[in-house]
């Protein structure tokens, strides 16, 4: 990544910052606070699975399993009343990390549906254990008596808009240390695996290891998804680790884009902004959402964020047919 | 070539677009929370999937509670309404949905409409909130006995997993002792609720009958389809009696395939779910002498109060009263008498005041369920036993437990636990 490259992702990153903090003092219902924090949360879990299945190739099936192992290691120390939020973030992306690692060690050696299930067969031994080890993780009911916030560094996330604001830093956070890895010679490495292993193999690319790596990295980053719901819900449940809520982050991946770096963001959003009309109006959501979805693959036949993207830059040929070839060069590393 | 437009650019248009459209998302809720006169109600349940009996009976006792009550003009001159939201039985939709019926539909009262890890996810927001909240459907004791979870505008309307196994118990040693059923087994699904409900109820059947032995435990999993495996066991095992945590659709596919290896013929069947009416109609050859706790049933107690909510529920719902209709019914009732003594105020603390401790007569029998104050929870509810029959009303020859018995055993229960 060039240094400009890098100064401006470091522009957009403090002005998309700024924004997210001015929204509640610019819509103060409480609500929208809430909407934004639940979408920061399943958005940076797409977002971490992204950086497998888009970045690398990898379909995981599984990546709900650090999302949840992030929401229990971290209520379970705040319940221990021994660490500080920070403290307890960090010693749970560690502990998530050094998990993946583990997992990640014996999954990236096989491919394709292959390396789909054994990641859906972890998740699955990892929700169990969380089932049946009823005297730690309080079983199918969940992490029960709520998750205490004790004030930092003069930050009391008790009060709401302290909270939302907080997880609008850490998830800004995780987007920049994600677009960095996008963009570095690791990505591209990354990118180079996903079309051609066999060219990578040859040119001297230690394969396992990459695929390792970015497995590890994304079980981190999905971890912090897992701490930011636990926040704010208050707990930390099973569901958060079962096969489902990989699938819908998938869905996410799908309905934004897989290509685009912001796309998993853009199908968090437009995923939870449709679930969260339609149950307002009718119970039979999944109806609703399947039909709406079934519109999206069989009509646009690829992301909205990539049918926008497409779109606007058709236009820009159209307006400019000299500068078609720059653009369409430049959407690799677009935003 | 340049294109220009005249009068309004699409820029514009488009930025106009965006204002109405963020207006609408996030801009009407300040309209509908301004409306000062009706008092909302939030019920967060489940209204999909599987288990999507649990809230719609739920919403169509509520909403006949509150019907009611602004058809006979409301309190104070003001209506009421209830705002029901689907969490599709998932925690943190649970959370994030209470936390919008209250947030951004301007709901002032909760009943929580939610099953098990979902009512805990209600319990942190509401709690969180401050909000008065009466969960209706968990079953679960720890939720308001431990007193780690106490919350002083939160309460339970709902009958809990201690309170059924001393009935339970009590009732199947009776049963046990007059007819010489020595050995047991017990097929429940496998999970928390089903392994804890299955336990305590054999921990109260032996402290009643300690003859009693278990020869064998099988676990099916949750939701399954097919119970052969566990039926075919039962059949080699050859138990005097079976207790099973089995309920909804399941036991329905649990009963009907027991009838195809005729395994009720020789053998006692105890079940803590099978009361519910729409359940016992579900069952195509429902076989005569099961043993049930209470659930619902309009002919228990035979009351004109009893037929009168029976009857009118049945106008409003697809499907007879359930277990969870009554519960909710009677946490309506709760929430109306607290309105009432308090000019419709919606102040939660003074409301929880009101609640704490109060007694109401509801249709479902006894001198009234009381809310106890010291846990916040309801006691002297119905807690019978009864032996199904082939036609409606399905269960009859009802026998109750003493409630005296059931706290005197809730109190050991309690210290045993660390909760007293």
């Amino acid at each position: 990544m060039t240094r400009s490259g890098m100064l401006r992702d470091a522009v957009i990153a403090i002005v998309a910052l700024a924004v997210l903090v001015a929204i509640p003092f610019v819509f103060t219902k409480p609500s929208l606070r809430d909407f934004l924090i639940y979408v920061m949360a399943y958005g940076l879990l797409a977002m971490s699975l992204n950086l497998l299945v888009g970045l690398t190739g990898l379909v995981s099936f599984g990546h709900a399993a650090f999302f949840v192992s992030g929401a229990y290691m971290f209520g379970l120390l705040m319940q221990s009343g021994n660490v500080s939020i920070p403290v307890a973030m960090l010693i749970t992306v560690a502990g998530t990390a050094m998990l993946a690692l583990v997992i990640g060690a014996i999954c990236v050696r096989l491919k394709e549906i292959y390396f789909s299930f054994i990641t859906l067969a972890f998740q699955m031994f990892i929700h169990s254990i969380i089932l049946t080890w009823v005297s730690l993780t309080g079983g199918d009911q969940g992490l029960r008596g709520g998750i205490p916030r004790p004030p930092f560094l003069g930050i009391d996330l008790g009060n709401s808009v302290a909270l939302y604001i907080f997880c609008a830093c850490v998830f800004m956070i995780c987007i920049v240390v994600m677009r960095q890895i996008w963009q570095s010679p690791f990505g591209y490495t990354l990118r180079l695996i996903r079309d051609n292993p066999n060219r990578a193999n040859y040119l001297g690319v230690d394969i396992i290891r990459m695929k390792l790596g970015i497995f590890v990295i994304a079980g981190a980053m999905a971890s912090v998804a897992g701490m930011l719901l636990a926040l704010f819900v208050s707990g930390a449940y099973p569901e958060f680790g079962f096969w489902t809520t990989s699938g819908e982050a998938i869905f996410m991946i799908m309905l934004g884009s897989s290509q685009l770096f912001i796309g998993p963001i853009i199908g968090a959003i437009l995923l939870r902004l449709l679930e969260h009309f339609v149950s307002i109006y009718t119970e039979y959501h999944g109806l609703v959402l399947g039909l709406v979805i079934l519109a999206i693959v069989l009509g646009l036949r690829r992301g909205v964020a990539d049918f926008v993207v497409e779109w606007i830059e058709r236009r820009k040929a159209a307006r400019a047919p000299a500068t078609t070839e720059h653009t369409a060069c430049a959407k690799e590393g677009a935003l | 070539m340049t294109k220009t437009t005249k009068g309004i650019s699409r820029r514009r248009v488009l930025k106009g677009a965006g204002a109405v459209a963020g207006l609408a998302v996030f801009g009407t809720p300040h309209i509908a929370g301004a409306q000062a006169k009706v008092i909302k109600i939030a019920l967060p349940t489940i209204l999909s999937g599987r288990v999507a009996i649990l809230g719609t009976s739920s919403r169509s006792a509520v909403q006949l509670a509150f019907n009611q009550l602004n058809d006979a003009g409301g309190i104070n001159g003001r209506k009421f309404e209830v705002v029901d939201r689907d969490s599709k039985g998932r925690p943190d939709e649970a959370a994030k949905v209470t936390r919008d019926l209250v947030n951004n539909d301007g709901c002032e009262i909760v009943i929580d409409g939610e099953a098990s890890s979902g009512s805990f996810a209600v319990h942190e927001v509401v709690r969180d909130l401050g909000i008065l909240c009466l969960h209706t459907c968990s079953e679960t004791s720890s939720l308001t006995a431990d007193p780690k979870q106490f919350g002083k505008n939160v309460f339970r309307c709902a009958r809990q997993g201690i309170h059924d196994a001393v009935a339970g118990g009590s009732y199947a040693a009776k049963i046990a002792k007059e007819k010489g059923l020595k050995k047991w087994a017990t097929c429940s699904p496998d999970y928390a609720y089903g392994r804890d409900n299955t336990a305590e109820f054999l921990q109260y059947a032996k402290v009643f009958e300690p003859s009693i032995e278990v020869v064998d435990q099988l676990w099916p999993k949750l939701f399954a389809p097919d119970y052969t495996e566990s039926i075919t066991k039962l059949l080699q095992v050859k138990p005097q009696a079976v207790y099973s945590a089995l309920w909804g659709g399941d036991l329905v596919a649990f009963i009907e395939q027991s009838n195809l290896y005729r395994l009720f013929a020789n053998t006692a069947y105890f079940s803590g779910g099978l009361g519910d009416p729409p359940i016992l109609s579900a069952i195509k050859n429902l076989p005569v002498g099961l043993n049930t706790a209470y659930r619902y049933n309009k002919t228990f107690p035979n009351s004109p109060e009893n037929t009168a909510f029976n009857d009118a529920y049945v106008k409003v719902a697809p499907n007879e009263p359930t277990n969870w209709a009554w519960q909710n019914y009677a946490a309506a009732q709760f929430i109306i008498e607290a309105l009432r003594r308090t000019n419709a105020s919606t102040d939660s603390s003074v409301l929880a005041k009101e609640i704490a401790g109060m007694t109401v007569k509801q249709p479902f029998g006894g001198s009234g369920i009381t809310m106890r104050e010291s846990d916040h929870t309801i006691i002297n509810y119905p807690v019978a036993w009864g032996k199904t029959q082939s036609k409606a009303p399905w269960v009859t020859d009802y026998v109750d437990t003493e409630w005296s018995k059931i706290l005197e055993f809730e109190k050991q229960w309690k210290k045993e636990k660390g909760y007293a």
